[in-house]
This record gives C-alpha cells, sequence and structure tokens, in this order.
C-alpha cells in the first residue's frame, strides 16, 4: 500500500501487550505525573502516561534540592515523595486523558505490590517500579535480585488480569538476567531503562548539591547505556520492551524502536518543552511517510 | 546550578531582609530563583531586583536566610519562570504581604515604560511593609489588618473601593486565598485579560520536570508561570 493513502493513525500506531496507542510515546513515571491536571494536558499527543510511582503509604521524599539539572542531563533523588495509595486514587480519578493510564507501583514487598494494585481499577496497565535506585527497601533493593523479582510479579499477576509491566534497572549484574526472570513470572512486557545512580558536587562549597548525596541519572547522557539495554533485552525476551533512557529527539525514537522497543517512555526531555510529544510526534509522522512504512513496522528492525 | 556571593544584606526588621548577590542576573521582573543553602534547603524565591531577593522569615530556611553574613555563599538556579509582560497607561499593583516583592522589580522596570502606577499594598501590621520606599514616585495607597499605618482593613476592601475598570493592566501578587478572591472578583467583572497574577505554588525542581507545582489545568508555575494572566488561570 503507497504511504500517501495511510492515515497519520495507521502510521504512528502501535499495540504494547494488547494496549492500544495512538502512538508510541510514553510519559515516563515521575515526570509530570503527580496530578491528574497534568495528566489530562499531556496525554493529548502521548501513547499512553505513566503517573508517579505510588506506594501503600505516604511517603514525605528527601529534602530540596532534589532535582538538579547539568550539561547532559538531570540528577534526582526527590525519594519517591508521594501521598499514598487512598489519596492519589482519589486524584487520579480525575484523570480524564486521550491516552491509557498506566500506574507506577512501588512496594517494600510481593504482597505489598499487590496490595497497592488493587487500590486502582482505573488502571489500563500496571509498571512495578523493581528500580529506583535512591530510596533504601524500595525500587532497585528488591529489583537487582532475579528470586525477588519473580516473587513480586506472581503476586501482582494474582491480584489483576491488566497487563503488567516491570521498570528495569541498569545498575545490576546482567539486566537481561533480571528481565528474564520477569518474563518467567507472567510479566507482560518490561520498561527499561530507570535511572542510573549519580551525584554532583559544588566546587565552591565543596558539597553534594543533592540533599540525599546521590541521585539517579537521567537524559541525554544516559541514551547510549539504554539503548543498549534494550538491545540486550531483545535478543532474549518474547515479551515486548518499551525503551526508556535520554530520548530526546525523535531520530532517538527510531533508534530505539529499531533496538527493539515496541514503544518508548519520556521524561526528562520536558526540561526542554512540554509540547514535546507534539513536536516529535509531527517529526514521527514526517519520517514514516518519507519511509512509507508504519512505525509498527521497524520494531527490531537494526537486529537482522 | 551555580553558587553566588553575598553581598549585602538589609536587615529591615526582625522577620525581613533584602539580600544582595554579588552581581546582577540577566532577568526579568517576575521571574525567581531556587536558591539553596547547603545543608538546609533549596527554595523558591522572587527576585525584587536584577540583584536580590527580599526574604520574609517563616520557617528553618528563610529564618537562616534573613541573618546569612556578606561572604557567604548560596545555591542559584535560575533565573526561572515567566515574568511580567510590559504595559501602557495607567498600571495598578496589588501587592499582599511579601507578594510585594517582585512588584518592587517591576516598578523599576516600568519606568522606561511611561508609566502611571497606583500600588495598593496590603499588609497585617505596619512591621510587614518592607519596600514601599522602593515606589517613590507612585500612588499609594496603604491598608493594615490592625490600622498601625494607613487605613485599617483588608486587602479586599482596597479592591473594592478602587475603580478597577479604568486601568489598562493591573499586576497581582500575595498569599493564595487573597489572589484567589481578587481572581473571581476580576472574573465577574469580566477584566481578567488585563491582569497578570503571579502565583506561589510548593515547588521542587523549579525547571519543568517534577510537577509538584501544577494548577487546575496542568500548567507549571514554575516555567509557564509564575505569572499567567488572569485568564489562563485554572486554581
Ligand atoms: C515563585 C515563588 C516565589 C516566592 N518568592 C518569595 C519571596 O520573594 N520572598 C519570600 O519571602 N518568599 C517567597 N516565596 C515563598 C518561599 O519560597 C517560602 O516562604 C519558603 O520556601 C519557606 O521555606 P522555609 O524553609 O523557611 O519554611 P518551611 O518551614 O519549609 O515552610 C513554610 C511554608 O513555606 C512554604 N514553602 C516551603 N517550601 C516551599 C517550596 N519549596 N516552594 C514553595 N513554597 C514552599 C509552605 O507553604 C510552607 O508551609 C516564593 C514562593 C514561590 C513559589
Ligand atoms: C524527576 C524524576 C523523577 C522520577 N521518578 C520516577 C518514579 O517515581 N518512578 C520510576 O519508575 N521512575 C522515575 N523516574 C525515572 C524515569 O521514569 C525514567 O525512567 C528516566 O528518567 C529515564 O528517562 P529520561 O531520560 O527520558 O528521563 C524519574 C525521573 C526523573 C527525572
Ligand atoms: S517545581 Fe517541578 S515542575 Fe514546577
Amino acid at each position: 500500500m503507497k504511504n500517501k493513502e495511510r492515515s497519520e493513525e495507521e502510521l504512528l500506531k502501535v499495540e504494547v501487550a494488547g494496549i492500544r496507542m495512538k502512538n508510541p510515546l510514553i510519559l515516563a513515571s515521575g515526570v509530570l505525573g503527580s496530578y491528574a491536571s497534568s495528566l489530562n494536558r499531556i496525554s493529548k499527543n502521548a501513547g499512553a502516561v505513566v503517573s508517579k510511582s505510588i506506594g501503600i503509604d505516604e511517603i514525605e521524599g528527601y529534602k530540596n534540592p532534589t532535582i538538579i539539572n547539568y550539561p547532559h542531563g538531570i540528577i534526582n533523588a526527590i525519594g519517591l515523595s508521594s501521598p499514598g495509595a487512598k489519596r492519589f486514587y482519589e486524584e487520579l480519578k480525575r484523570y480524564k486523558g486521550d491516552a491509557p493510564l498506566i500506574v507506577s507501583i512501588v512496594s517494600t514487598s510481593p504482597e505489598g505490590f499487590a496490595e497497592v494494585v488493587k487500590h486502582f481499577p482505573i488502571a489500563s496497565a500496571f509498571e512495578l517500579n523493581l528500580s529506583c535506585p535512591h530510596v533504601k527497601n524500595f525500587g532497585l533493593s528488591l529489583g537487582s535480585n532475579p528470586k525477588v523479582v519473580r516473587e513480586v510479579v506472581k503476586s501482582v499477576k494474582k491480584v489483576t488480569k491488566k497487563p503488567v509491566f516491570v521498570k528495569l534497572s541498569p545498575n545490576v549484574e546482567d539486566i537481561v538476567t533480571i528481565g528474564k526472570s520477569a518474563e518467567r513470572a507472567g510479566a507482560d512486557g518490561v520498561v527499561a531503562i530507570n535511572t542510573l545512580r549519580g551525584m554532583a558536587i559544588d566546587i565552591y562549597m565543596r558539597k553534594p548539591i543533592l540533599s540525599n548525596i546521590s541521585g539517579g541519572v537521567s537524559g541525554e547522557g544516559i541514551k547510549p547505556i539504554a539503548l543498549k539495554c534494550v538491545w540486550d533485552l531483545y535478543e532474549e525476551l518474547n515479551i515486548p520492551i518499551i525503551g526508556a533512557g535520554g530520548i530526546t529527539t525523535w531520530k532517538d525514537v527510531i533508534e530505539f524502536l529499531l533496538a527493539g522497543a515496541s514503544a518508548v517512555q519520556i521524561g526528562s526531555a520536558f526540561y526542554y518543552s512540554h509540547r514535546y510529544f507534539y513536536s516529535i510526534k509531527e517529526s514521527l509522522i514526517a519520517y514514516a511517510r518519507w519511509k512509507d512504512e508504519n512505525l509498527s513496522e521497524i520494531i527490531g528492525k537494526a537486529h537482522q | 546550578m551555580f553558587t553566588l556571593r553575598v553581598d549585602k544584606v538589609i536587615r529591615h526588621n526582625e522577620r525581613y531582609s533584602t539580600i544582595f548577590f554579588e552581581k546582577e542576573l540577566k532577568s526579568f521582573p517576575g521571574q525567581f530563583v531556587m536558591l539553596n543553602i547547603f545543608d538546609l534547603e533549596e527554595i523558591p524565591l522572587s527576585l525584587s531586583s536584577p540583584q536580590s531577593v527580599t526574604v520574609k522569615a517563616v520557617g528553618e530556611t528563610t529564618r537562616y536566610l534573613i541573618k546569612i553574613k556578606p561572604g557567604e555563599r548560596v545555591g542559584i538556579k535560575g533565573p526561572i519562570g515567566n515574568p511580567f509582560s510590559p504595559a501602557k497607561g495607567k498600571v495598578l499593583m496589588i501587592a499582599g504581604g511579601i507578594g510585594v516583592a517582585p512588584l518592587a522589580y517591576l516598578y523599576d522596570f516600568l519606568q522606561k515604560c511611561r508609566v502611571k502606577v497606583k500600588v495598593l499594598y496590603a499588609v497585617r501590621s505596619s512591621d510587614d511593609l518592607v519596600l514601599k520606599e522602593r515606589f517613590e514616585k507612585a500612588r499609594m495607597r496603604i491598608i493594615t489588618e490592625d490600622g498601625s499605618e494607613g487605613e485599617k482593613g483588608n486587602i479586599f476592601d482596597l479592591v473594592y473601593s478602587e475603580d478597577v475598570e479604568e486601568y489598562d493592566k493591573i499586576y497581582i501578587c500575595g498569599p493564595e486565598v487573597v489572589m484567589r478572591g481578587i481572581h473571581s472578583y476580576f472574573k465577574e467583572l469580566g477584566i481578567l485579560n488585563k491582569t497578570e497574577f503571579s502565583l506561589d505554588r510548593y515547588m521542587k525542581c523549579g525547571i519543568g520536570i517534577c510537577g509538584s507545582c501544577v494548577i487546575g489545568n496542568g500548567m507549571r508555575v514554575c516555567v509557564e508561570g509564575p505569572v499567567f494572566r488572569g485568564d489562563e488561570i485554572v486554581w
């Protein structure tokens, strides 16, 4: 079929674990995702949105400075600050967006994850944060152990029929081992990657800038690392991969799709503009028309 | 982020200081900085001039800040945010409490614009009238809740008794409850499109990433604000 006859919709749409998305651009967790008003606004041009990671109880988070920008990205140590499942559900009930809502979950135990999941019947899918690098007993503390990952996924799959994605960290011995254990336990997809551990020091004060001393690095600087993780996972896994990490231009999106991502998440790039999804989407349409291909057809193409 | 040395501190009284940095920040009135006191906290503060912030002590970090010594260094992110837009003709500024800080900077800036400015300045008590001398050539109405200076009453008494329709532009900065009240009054009058409000929301990042400062329509106070045209605001 000649591309001119294909609609924009057709060119951009992708499907991940049964979730239909109008384009492959997903808002990453923790970025502009704490309020329904914000998610509503961003959903207009998004394929899907992920809300800020939520646990059962309120988490205060760290003191400011919690986020700093440096020339190649962002370092954050928010500390998973969030209002707790009950209050956040009240907030998310006001989500009226134009894209599926994926709810990101944190907890300290397999049962805990399942408990939080039960609070969010409105979710189209769940993302299990097993990868936040800067909060003790949460995230990566569990996600670096393949056995624990398996138990968490199994526990959650028992309480929901919705797709369950596992968000992976690059700060592990082998990200593919963790991805495989998620797949075997029944995960419907993986998200790679969360932030990498990092820090910054002010040379005049001779002190770390973040109140938590270290945090997670995101943004442009981590893109090659994220891309390689997606590549490796694609070689070994059969479930879909959602790529994330440093995606800033439409070319980055194409790179991730070629490496094997079925969709991508974008967070730090919102530093530049909240119209990010709109402008990237327009460029992706132009690319797909030029190549005379639907985006869904290029997934993993760099592996052949 | 970078650091700046504190050059000079004017201690207005027990609860207020204006802190001058070693150099001017390339900025516009209405913009703010995220100011970090190492080992305490990073907080948003409006510029009260290209080179200063004016601080009211309300908690740990601001209490430290009003007593800061020249020579100490503070972390600065910024200047950040969408500034006030310039005006022509007759201008009204409505300041509630420490909301006067960005308006003082705006007042200096508008001197280049050939405007006639009137200021409504409302505070609890005469102690809180920290920057009134900055509006030297403007007509000013002051009101205090305890009647210790100017008229006695609150900010709404001033606003309701002013013929607001005659102004070309109205700038407002003060506590959120006050701005909400004024906003709904101006909405009734149908004049929101000539008003600009500088909003105050809890901020973490100050760079448009975290989403802690969004208002009802998803706009971010730290990037698309803090200054919004009245008709852009959904509380
Ligand atoms: C855009 C903007 C401009 C501001 N400009 C000025 C100014 O020019 N002068 C001035 O004195 N104050 C200003 N403020 C308010 C100032 O940021 C708070 O007073 C300060 O953060 C209090 O910190 P603290 O540690 O002393 O007190 P805390 O004990 O930490 O808090 C006291 C109160 O201050 C508010 N607050 C605390 N942290 C924050 C935060 N990160 N963001 C927003 N509010 C917070 C809360 O309402 C809190 O209840 C501004 C706030 C914003 C959002
Ligand atoms: C300020 C900030 C907060 C974040 N919070 C979370 C979070 O709560 N849960 C999570 O799984 N990832 C969180 N992340 C990680 C992002 O979702 C994303 O995986 C990472 O930033 C890489 O993508 P990017 O380079 O496009 O930002 C956060 C990132 C940032 C910058
Ligand atoms: S303070 Fe983080 S988005 Fe405004």
